[in-house]
């Protein structure tokens, strides 16, 4: 399918036994210092060469965010979690749909904004930061890859050694052997969500988000109309999801005390979603995933996203599904888009288009003539004057 | 086992080239049908093997530099409720055509479809431009896209659609850029805005 890249070569794999350790989960401590540089073992020289090439390919992906809000947002986070680490870690936003964070060995951090849109506050952003960083600071990827690397031929490892150290891995249709190979352990994934809730805390966030992301993301997966064996943050690589969330909600609530109304505030991550809305949910229509994206939708409804904004993508998943009562229903939402007086001209437009084929050819105007008015430099002028000149 | 790997690889290539149609075939100047689409090469072109780009039966891909480099993909009479793609991926949600679109749908639907054909959450696809065009006697659209890709440079395209007897005719010529794109698009616009359906035998 994909022909950017040629994917990876899956290889069925030894299962990796997980690792034993004394303490309890919940009191794990960090167990490098900040500044901490991998000794390189032997025999992986290559994989580190790979690393750093996979990091330049980062820097100069076409995917990467460009927007200096955005950038801000996720570095002044990763930052004041990392605290005494900070120095540590390269962040990299993408524009990627999916919800993932992940981090290399190396210290080299990427956060996709499927991963913004699906978060409520800056404090569950900070939640995932603090998880990776505790994978980090605990030696987890390192470990990962070198059990992996115990169990494998030496030749096989670079073929997806990368998609180990990275944490990111191949297309949609990657296979299950792949993925098996790329899951932390349980009692690392319980470790970070430890020590990721103590980061989060410590710096001064609501550690009720850690498992409030989960139980979102948890959500969504179970409105999905198809669903989908995919790498991520909480599916197939981090194991028992709901088990791990409920663990999470117990021992955050014993530690912390129960959820305070109002500890934390929505207005940071609430400004950023509404000013980079339209290009975040225009990745995740093309999905085509209808579920997901109203799931979605109805979370950013209740969060209190410009009303105009997420009606008209109410109406773009509508008209856009196409079942029965669909244009009905869109119509309605980019109705609620216009009146709002918040909405993007491309809601009187879109009106425009579904009157036109319900044969209203005078209300189609009206509207197609309002969206020219309002977005006069219109790339689809062309198109619209065609309607109206056709019309006449 | 690298060696062996690529021992087996080698092996199936030649399992599979048994089968005929893995070379890639010259196509001359001149008019080319394409299922029952028809259009005018006015320059050589190379068509890539059957299969190439998740084709659906009667789609043609031809490249001229290669298909890293450009790809012109033409895709004959898609029946309502069917993807411009074909693929054995369950979960790969292709968005299907409907023969009622109008061409702000025929745009999301290309664009949903390319995001879909490099990989999801590799790629960004965007359109603009979007303008009506004739083709032949059937009324059609044209409009640009730009597809960004997370570890590829970036790509342009240039797509011409119409819908006849409830039937999607697409052709997009998809490009690196810069250089690539802009090699072949004088001729490429050219076209696919000459392309039309074939006249009905006998």
């Amino acid at each position: 399918m994909s022909f950017a890249r040629l994917g990876f070569i899956a290889v069925t794999l030894a299962a990796a036994s997980s690792l034993a350790s004394a303490q309890a989960p919940q009191d794990v401590d960090h167990k490098i210092p900040p500044g901490y540089e991998p000794e390189q073992g032997p025999d992986e020289k290559g994989i580190w060469m790979e690393v750093e090439e996979y990091e330049k390919t980062v820097r100069q992906s076409a995917l990467l965010v460009t927007d200096a809000d955005i950038n801000n947002y996720v570095d002044s986070i990763v930052c004041r979690v990392a605290g005494a680490y900070c120095q540590d870690f390269r962040v990299y936003a993408i524009r990627n749909p999916g919800f993932n964070a992940s981090m290399t060995a190396t210290g080299m951090m990427q956060v996709w904004t499927g991963l913004l849109l699906r978060t409520e506050t800056t404090d569950e952003v900070a939640a995932v930061i603090g998880h990776e960083i505790a994978h980090y600071t605990r030696l987890h990827t390192l470990e990962r890859l070198r059990r992996l690397k115990k169990n494998m031929a030496a030749g096989s490892i670079l073929d997806f050694g990368i998609a180990v150290l990275t944490g990111v891995s191949a297309p949609v249709a990657t296979a299950t052997a792949m993925l098996n190979a790329l899951a932390f352990s349980r009692e690392q994934e319980s470790e970070a969500d430890f020590l990721g809730a103590r980061l989060v805390a410590a710096a001064g966030y609501d550690p009720h988000a850690a498992y409030r992301v989960w139980e979102n993301v948890i959500a969504e997966e179970k409105a999905a109309a198809v669903k989908r064996r995919e790498p991520g943050i909480f599916s197939q690589t981090h194991p028992d999801s709901e088990q791990r969330a409920a663990e999470l909600r117990q021992w955050i609530n014993d530690t912390w005390g129960p959820p305070v109304d109002g500890a934390t505030s929505r207005d940071e991550h609430l400004e950023m979603l509404n000013g980079h809305y339209l290009v975040l949910m225009e990745d995740q229509l093309d999905t085509n995933r209808f579920g997901r994206t109203e799931e979605l939708l109805q979370r950013h409804r209740d969060m209190g996203i410009e009303p105009g904004l997420v009606e008209y993508f109410y109406g773009e998943m509508y008209r856009q599904r196409g079942e029965a009562d669909d244009a009905a229903l869109a119509l309605a939402a980019y109705h609620k888009s216009v009146d709002s007086g918040t909405g993007p001209p491309e809601a009187h437009r879109n009106i425009g288009y579904l009157e036109l084929k319900a044969g209203d050819a005078a209300g189609a105007q009206e509207h197609f003539r309002k969206y020219l008015e309002l977005n006069p430099d219109a790339t689809d002028r062309a198109m619209i004057e065609f309607y109206l000149e056709e019309e006449q | 086992m690298r060696i062996r790997r690529n021992a087996t690889l080698l092996a199936v290539l030649l399992v599979v080239s048994g089968c005929a149609s893995i070379s890639y075939t010259l196509v001359a100047p001149g008019t080319v049908n394409v299922g029952d689409l028809q259009v005018s090469a006015a320059q050589s072109w190379n068509k890539a093997p059957a299969g190439t780009t998740a084709s659906r039966k009667d789609t043609q891909v031809w490249t001229r530099d290669g298909l890293l480099l450009d790809r012109l993909i033409m895709i004959p009479a898609v029946p309502d409720g069917e993807p411009v793609f074909r693929t054995n991926d369950k979960e790969a949600a292709l968005p299907p055509f409907r023969a009622d679109m109008l061409p702000n749908e025929i745009e999301e639907l290309t664009e949903s479809s390319i995001t879909k054909l490099f990989g999801e959450g590799e790629a960004s696809v965007e359109t603009s431009n979007l303008r009506p065009q004739r083709f032949g006697d059937d009324r059609g659209v044209l409009f640009n896209m730009h597809i960004k890709v997370t570890d590829s440079p970036d790509y342009k395209g240039l797509a011409g659609a119409f819908i006849a007897d409830g039937k999607l005719y697409l052709m997009m010529y998809i490009a690196a850029d810069p250089y690539y794109f802009d090699k072949n698009l004088a001729e490429v616009e050219t076209l696919i805005a000459g392309a039309r359906r074939a006249p009905a035998a006998g």
